[in-house]
């Protein structure tokens, strides 16, 4: 085998990085959005960089500002979506079903619009966590994600954490939602979608987010689990960082200190320099304010390294999955790393003082960055920073 | 590092807890005036008025676990959008749980990690008794815990404002507040 450090830079011919003991790694996924299910399919929306924004049909947009969301073909169903990418995952990982029943399972969820109709509700979450568990043999999550467009990354990060302390071996982190009439109108409401139906991350003109639908699973476990079973290694967890800003209820923090916090943590822990990161996948949802925090937070955390790391926010793509946006891009991170394919940060217009990045702009691009960082930031000032490594 | 429990607050404590505090922006729902009364109770317990001592907040953390959720938020959008009206603005706002953890971080200056989560195999049993009720705060208390535990152990923070909190449709709200953290931050 080569030497790692000697690899040659272009799209083919680069050796396969053997995950050495203490390592922690991703050896499953499986994703749904508006492009359609699988990851082949969320691939070839990457590459086109066509937006699947389109007017929302699952129910009446009359009287809201907004009309665009980038949904499903069909009539999905949340359960059943979340335990088929589940599924994918864990058969991608070769979890039979022995593995399935002793694995940790995490789930990401936004409020269920059916308990929010019940008068008898006593929780808002429904039975989806009991539908996935039941469908794909994993046991009943052990806790359910809600912090928002933090969730499915949070628990990312707590896999990570209760693998390298050895408490768990393999843990299925699992997220979805889907675009529907509480969640439009509460977000028309709130004046942050975009009136002009384009999401246009980090440019001047920005007019705010879009909804997406977005379902996604990943199979997290200790590289020494995944070499047991001769399991692919897709792309490894080398870093991740969760910090919050202290500023605001629903606010980022205009200097991004939260989130450079966190940014600063995944790379330390990941022993990783700023210039050696090649691709960010940045929350960036297109909302003026949380845009220009999160450009603030890079450079703070990038300093002079700022200029040469290529970021795009994919939302301009596939939406806004809310609680499982962050695993949603997660996927889309790896994707990145495996397929050598920074995405484009669509709806680009022009240069914003504010946000001074090196966007991904016009087309997606051709690269194989060694590391990639996922950045996400929510409500209440949450943020978090996943560092991959390609396999 | 070894935590110990610093402080701890609850809503209702005794018999004089019959209304809770309004908070400025929130409408509709008991679930973000409970977290920020048992918040408010706890760390002024501890840290006297506000904000907690900055070297000790930029490293706290807030996790806050509940097995019923904002259901009383969650319905009010549902009956706005069932009836055709417009979203009251505010209810975005407060739409996740993070908000009112946003709302107690900015006050104290807790600058750590924000998680929320609710609790797994313990959200499913209904609660329809106070007995239960309290057996479902108890356990979501110890789900945040659990939480705060995994960011304390992977050094996101030194210590955590831990909260149960649990507010049923019809105005029930039941909630625990805790600050964990090094043992050496009592004696200091």
């Amino acid at each position: 085998m080569r030497n790692i450090a000697s690899r040659p830079d272009g799209p083919r011919g680069r050796p396969r990085r053997k995950a050495e003991p203490g390592q922690i790694v991703i050896t499953g996924l499986g994703v749904s959005t508006a492009f359609g299910r699988g990851e082949d399919r969320l691939l070839d929306g990457l590459a086109s960089g066509q937006p699947a924004f389109r007017p929302a049909s699952r129910f009446d947009t009359g009287g809201c500002r907004a009309t665009m969301a980038a949904e499903l073909a069909g009539e999905p169903k949340l359960g059943a979506e979340i335990a088929a990418v589940t599924d994918q995952a864990c058969q991608r990982a070769g979890l039979d079903a022995v593995s399935r029943a002793e694995a940790d399972f995490l789930l990401a969820l936004h409020t269920d619009s059916d308990r929010a109709r019940d008068p008898e509700a006593s929780d808002v979450i429904g039975a989806v966590p009991a539908e996935v568990a039941a469908a794909t043999g994993l046991p009943y999550p052990a806790r359910i994600y809600t912090t928002a467009c933090v969730a499915g990354s949070t628990a990312v990060a707590d896999a990570a954490t209760m693998i390298g302390a050895g408490r768990a071996s393999q843990v299925i982190v699992a997220a979805g939602f889907l675009v529907d009439a509480d969640s439009f109108r509460l977000f028309d409401a709130g004046r942050t979608l975009a009136v002009d139906g384009q999401v246009r991350p980090f440019s001047s003109g920005r007019k705010g987010m879009l909804l997406g639908d977005g379902i996604a699973a990943v199979v997290v476990e200790s590289a020494q689990a995944a070499s047991r079973r001769g399991a692919e290694v897709l792309a490894l967890m080398t870093g991740w960082g969760r910090a919050g800003d202290a500023f605001h209820v629903v606010q980022p923090h205009p200097d991004g200190t939260g989130l450079a916090r966190a940014i600063t943590a995944a790379l330390g822990r990941g022993k990783v320099a700023p210039a050696e990161v090649g691709y960010i996948n940045a929350n960036g949802s297109g909302t003026a304010f949380a845009d220009a925090s999160e450009s603030a937070a890079i450079h703070r955390a990038f300093e002079a390294a700022v200029g040469s790391v290529p970021v795009s926010s994919t939302k301009s793509l596939h939406g806004h999955a809310l609680e499982a946006s962050s695993l949603i891009e997660l996927v889309v991170t790896v994707l990145a790393l495996q397929a050598g394919l920074l995405p484009v940060n669509a709806g680009f217009l022009a240069d914003d003082p504010a946000c001074q990045l090196s966007l991904v702009l016009g087309t997606s691009r051709q690269a194989r960055p060694r590391y990639a960082l996922c950045l996400n930031a929510a409500f209440g000032g949450a943020s978090t920073a996943l560092l991959l490594a390609a396999a | 590092m070894t935590t110990v429990v610093l402080a701890r607050a609850q809503w209702p404590a005794d018999d004089a807890d019959t209304e809770l505090a309004g908070v400025a922006g929130f409408i509709e729902s008991a679930f973000s005036p409970l977290v920020a009364a048992v918040a408010e109770r706890c760390l002024s317990s501890f840290f006297g008025a506000p904000p907690a001592v900055l070297a000790r907040g930029e490293r706290t953390a807030i996790a806050i676990a509940t097995s019923t959720g904002d259901l009383a938020t969650a319905a009010a959008v549902a009956t706005a959008v069932q009836a055709g009206r417009r979203v009251p603005p505010l209810l975005f706002y407060q739409s996740n749980l993070n908000a009112a953890a946003g709302y107690v971080a900015a006050r104290w200056g807790l600058a750590g990690p924000v998680v929320c989560t609710m609790p797994g195999s313990a959200c499913q049993p209904s609660a329809t008794s106070e007995g239960q009720a309290e057996d479902l705060t108890s356990r979501a208390l110890a789900e945040a815990h659990a939480t705060a535990a995994l960011l304390i152990e992977d050094g996101d923070a030194d210590a955590a404002l831990v909260i149960a909190a649990n507010a049923y449709l019809g105005g029930a709200a039941f909630g625990t507040a805790e600050l964990v953290g090094p043992s050496w931050w009592s004696s200091t």
